[in-house]
């Protein structure tokens, strides 16, 4: 299995929820964080924005729908612009669903 | 090493971490999320699922009352249940332990309850001394 943990637009989170949730994949956690990526943050005029809010959501697939998992985020959180968020996998061994205390998703 | 993250009801971190000092790895992450699971963020389908079956069909009430919300729900919302992610990372020895604890602490047969993800991590610093690896995160 593998975890996906989606850095994006705060304004296309809904988007993505339900593209994700239309292709059958409803689970996810999502938290507000802030970062800054190459370009050190946003200048506006004068201004300057060091640190920007992006939504962070998490989720677990199985191997098998990782790239489909991964089609659905970029068709809807791409804009083609700078700050539309990066996408990091990694492994996860083993799940446990509390209420059962199984394994597996 | 073993990074495991849980995600647990608010209300149940205290017991948590209470249940986590007693096997000796106390040392965890908090953080503040929101989730959805199978159930797409539906809180009422756990009333439903607990509403006995006579009520629906004495009081005609079909669909219940959660379908009945959800369905005139606007269908671009999407639904989210408040939660707590906990992240320790604890040697590969005790991973079991440490899931065993936290099932028992959060087990109460109700939808909701969370899922533990368990993943390896490579590398660990103490950025106070400088050990690395296990020293670290003894």
């Amino acid at each position: 299995m593998k975890m996906i943990r989606a850095f994006i637009r705060p304004e296309k989170e809904q988007e993505v929820v339900l593209a994700l949730e239309g292709a059958g994949f409803p689970s996810l956690t999502k938290m507000p964080v802030f970062g800054r990526g190459k370009q050190k943050g946003l200048t506006v005029g004068p201004v300057h924005y060091d640190e920007l809010p992006k939504t962070l959501i998490m989720t677990v697939v199985d191997d098998k729908d990782l790239d489909r998992v991964l089609e659905v985020i970029q068709g809807k959180a791409r804009t083609g612009f700078i700050g539309d968020g990066k996408v990091f996998i990694s492994p996860v061994e083993s799940v446990y669903t509390v209420r059962t205390g199984e394994t597996g998703l | 090493m073993k990074e495991i993250t849980a995600i647990i009801r608010r209300d149940k971190l205290p017991v948590t971490k209470k249940a986590l000092d007693d096997i000796g790895y106390s040392s965890l992450t908090i953080q503040s999320v929101d989730g959805r699971g199978k159930q797409k963020g539906a809180m009422c389908a756990e009333m439903d699922s607990e509403m006995p079956d006579s009520f629906c069909t004495s009081a005609k009430l079909k669909p219940t009352p959660a379908a009945y919300a959800l369905e005139h729900t606007l269908p671009t919302v999407a639904l989210y249940v408040p939660k707590r992610m906990l992240t320790l990372v604890v040697p590969d020895d005790v991973v079991t332990a440490v899931v065993k604890a936290i099932i028992k602490a959060n087990q109460s047969g109700k939808r909701g309850d969370g899922k533990i993800f368990v993943s390896p991590i490579d590398g660990a610093l103490r950025v106070r001394t400088g050990e690395r690896n296990g020293e670290a995160i003894a």
